[in-house]
């Protein structure tokens, strides 16, 4: 027993690795810019096809293949920036509907690029660190992990220690308050754009070889984004990481010990719940809400 | 007169193509090559979106099949041979696409046939078929009720052909005692279950838990298998997964360092299954689909045209591409082209008529229609189906299990674990 709960904390925080790097990235866009990007789970996608490009397709070193995906899909960020959500930025549901529009080209873009079907990665490592034999982590989920600490922990110290990241959080708090101090709006959107993207994309890259990469692998993805957000508090940072941690060990543990249709029903519930008890989510303020 | 054939099931626009045809063959009795007619089929299944592995690979291998059949001269019908041609439909697995092609195929291209998936697309396509008698086909008998007259499912009776894979297996590895399950929670996980059930409990190999169901969009699937394996099993089983889920789950049992037996309904593309886990780790895992570069689809009982010739040009047009569905639109257009021969007619009803006439020629070998108990109606063509091991990295067909057999012996486990599940055709709604 013992064995499988100290496997299933693992497979929990492999899960609340990556779901916090997506949930993150897009409280970031949402923000500074105060738009819901529903195309999210394609930037998400859009990592995992530059794995299946670089790496699979030209043989380019795995991690090499990574940082050229994050830069990509941080660049995908860029282009929504500039093409969709500037010239819509004072209509809020005309930047959700554009971005609606761009998760479709990014899905059809991936159709006429890779087919419809899952495309085959080949493993990174075989490698697993076996603490017992029932007790596994392989190495390429490692991986993941290592970087969502890594890139979160650099994320804060940007925030909070920067004069970059202090004037990304004045744009979120007030965009006003922060143009009339001389602080550029559409540089802090650019940045949060390009993070936000950014690690979408790098969490879909380093999760290419783990799982089925395939054009409409970004909707579950935004799907379990959306509820952590919101159970996190809308523009929450901190909020989404929480989130993702406790989303993850939920569904992990419940999948697990109970039954994996059982455990979305759970996850949906929490959700509720928090709606219900506290509408701002966990760490969220009213004025975001 | 017309209006009565019309109130009995016959649409007008049948009726008046059947005459023509029968009146076309009696004013020509002795017409020979039909230079420039063609006989038109129409394709109606998921060609992109998540189901499109059973879609697109079938409509790659009728094309081949289009060729052969038309350089072979075509289709003789009762005024003259014909060449075939596929008119395709992306229904991409959506009921109202289903439906919407389903009329465009019949009303705008004229379709004699068609072929389709089926299963959540089907009930969208119901009130054409009822409405024009067009004959359908469909890969999964579970759309089969006593309402649906004029759809078969001529090329495999899913899930029940599962049995066979559990029966050979309890037979030549008798040391395997125990089981476990994950299905997706959908129209093909669940029946699938059913009959594994029954094919477990019939070979008295014992099950260590409840069938794990998934939702369909999971994409981590590491708490699941922590789960499947936690009891120790000698088999894991991976029900109708779709392929999607099959290699993640086979990875993550590798990487968790599952040791026993896996069966499966599907393998498709297992090079990359073993690329990503060993050989060694795939040696012996069990599943129901053949690569048709098999030696023993060369036997005398295999109805199917050329199959090593059919997968060497399907594989050199399609590199990489071939799965469990890239041969089985096209075996079905086997028996549609003999039945349609036989009557010397295109038409639907004369069709579906001629090809229910004594025995079926099924790609595996002569079977009988079958299905009442289960699906409320005889449109199932059913008989023998092949065992598929991997041996030394290559899919070997092991054997080839009789279906009516098993069920004759076991038919009420089935029955059970269908009714348990709400599987049997008068409970789905």
């Amino acid at each position: 027993m013992l064995d499988l709960l100290a496997q299933t904390g693992l497979n929990a925080v492999y899960a609340a690795s990556y779901i916090s790097l997506v949930a993150v990235g897009l409280v970031l866009i949402f923000g500074v810019m105060g738009v819901i990007n529903f195309a999210h789970g394609e930037l998400f996608m859009a990592g995992a096809y530059a794995i299946v490009a670089l790496y699979a397709g030209l043989n380019v070193p795995f991690f090499l293949a990574v940082a050229v995906g994050l830069l990509f899909v941080g660049c995908l960020g860029l282009l929504m920036e500039r093409a969709l959500f500037r010239p819509l930025k004072d209509n809020p549901l005309g930047g959700l509907v554009a971005s609606i529009g761009f998760l479709m080209i990014l899905q059809a873009l991936a159709v006429m690029g890779f087919g419809v079907r899952m495309v085959h990665i080949p493993p990174v490592t075989q490698e697993v660190i076996a603490f017992s034999d029932k007790v596994r982590l392989p190495v390429a989920r490692l991986y993941v992990i290592i970087a969502a600490i890594v890139l979160l922990s650099a994320l804060w110290y940007f925030l909070k220690r920067t004069r970059f990241g202090w004037a990304l959080r004045a744009s979120a708090q007030d965009p006003e308050a922060a143009a009339l101090q001389g602080i550029s709006i559409t540089q802090t959107a650019r940045i949060a754009m390009f993070i936000g993207a950014g690690l979408a994309g790098i969490a879909g890259a380093l999760t290419a070889p783990l799982v089925s990469v395939n054009p409409h692998m970004g909707h579950s993805v935004i799907v379990t984004a959306f509820i952590v957000i919101i159970v996190g508090g809308v523009g929450s940072l901190e909020g989404a990481i929480v989130a993702s941690v406790a989303y993850a060990l939920v569904h992990t543990f419940v999948t697990t010990f109970w039954d994996g249709v059982l455990a979305d029903i759970v996850g949906l519930s929490l959700m509720l719940v928090v709606l219900i008890v506290k509408p701002t989510g966990l760490f969220g303020s009213a004025d975001r809400a | 007169m017309i209006s009565k054939i019309v109130k009995s099931g016959l649409t007008r626009r049948t009726f008046l193509k059947s005459t023509a045809v029968t009146a076309m063959s009696a004013g020509l009795p002795g017409a020979s090559l039909a230079a420039g007619k063609t006989i038109k089929i129409g394709f109606l299944a998921p060609l992109t979106g998540a189901v499109a592995a059973w879609g697109k690979p079938g409509l790659d291998g009728c094309q081949i099949w289009a060729e052969r059949v038309n350089a072979a001269g075509g289709i003789k019908l009762g005024d003259g041979s014909y060449s075939v041609e596929f008119v395709s439909y992306d229904n991409e697995y959506d009921p109202a696409k289903a439906r919407t092609g389903a009329t465009k195929l019949i009303r705008e291209d004229g379709v004699s046939f068609i072929m389709m998936l089926g299963g959540d697309t089907w009930p969208g396509v119901q009130p054409v078929a009822d409405k024009t008698g067009m004959l359908f086909s469909t890969l999964l008998p579970s759309d089969l009720s006593p309402d649906t007259s004029t759809l078969i499912a001529p090329a495999e009776v899913h899930p029940i052909y599962n049995v066979t894979g559990v029966e050979w297996l309890a037979e030549n590895k008798p040391e395997l005692k125990t089981a476990v399950m994950c299905a997706q929670d959908d129209a093909l996980g669940l029946p699938s279950v059913a009959t594994y059930l029954a094919a477990f409990e019939a070979a008295g190999i014992e099950m260590l838990d409840e069938p794990l169901l998934f939702d369909p969009a999971t994409t981590d699937f590491a708490p699941v298998v922590t789960r499947l394996i936690s009891k120790n099993p000698d088999i894991v089983c991976l029900d109708t997964c779709y392929s999607d889920y099959v290699h993640p789950i086979a990875e993550q049992l590798f990487q968790q360092g599952f040791k026993g037996q896996i069966i499966s309904c599907t393998a498709d593309f297992y090079d990359q299954m073993i690329a990503k886990t060993s050989e060694e780790f795939m040696e012996g895992f069990v599943f129901q689909f053949p690569d048709f570069d098999d030696p023993a689809l060369n036997g005398d009982n295999i109805n199917f045209t050329d199959p090593n010739g059919f997968y060497a040009e399907f594989n050199t047009r399609h590199p990489g591409q071939w799965g469990a569905v890239s041969w089985e639109y096209a075996s079905i257009m086997d028996l549609w082209k003999a039945a349609a021969e036989k009557a010397g007619s295109a038409s639907p009803d004369a069709v579906a008529a001629a090809m229910k006439e004594g025995k079926g020629k099924h790609a595996f070998g002569d079977a009988d229609w079958w299905g009442t108990e289960l699906f409320g109606i005889d449109n199932a063509l059913v008989g023998d189906w092949p065992v598929v091991a991997i041996e030394k990295g290559k899919a070997r067909i092991k054997d080839f299990r009789s279906i009516p057999d098993w069920y004759a012996r076991h038919g009420d486990l089935l029955v059970k674990h269908m009714k348990a599940y709400d599987q049997m055709w008068d409970q789905r709604s």
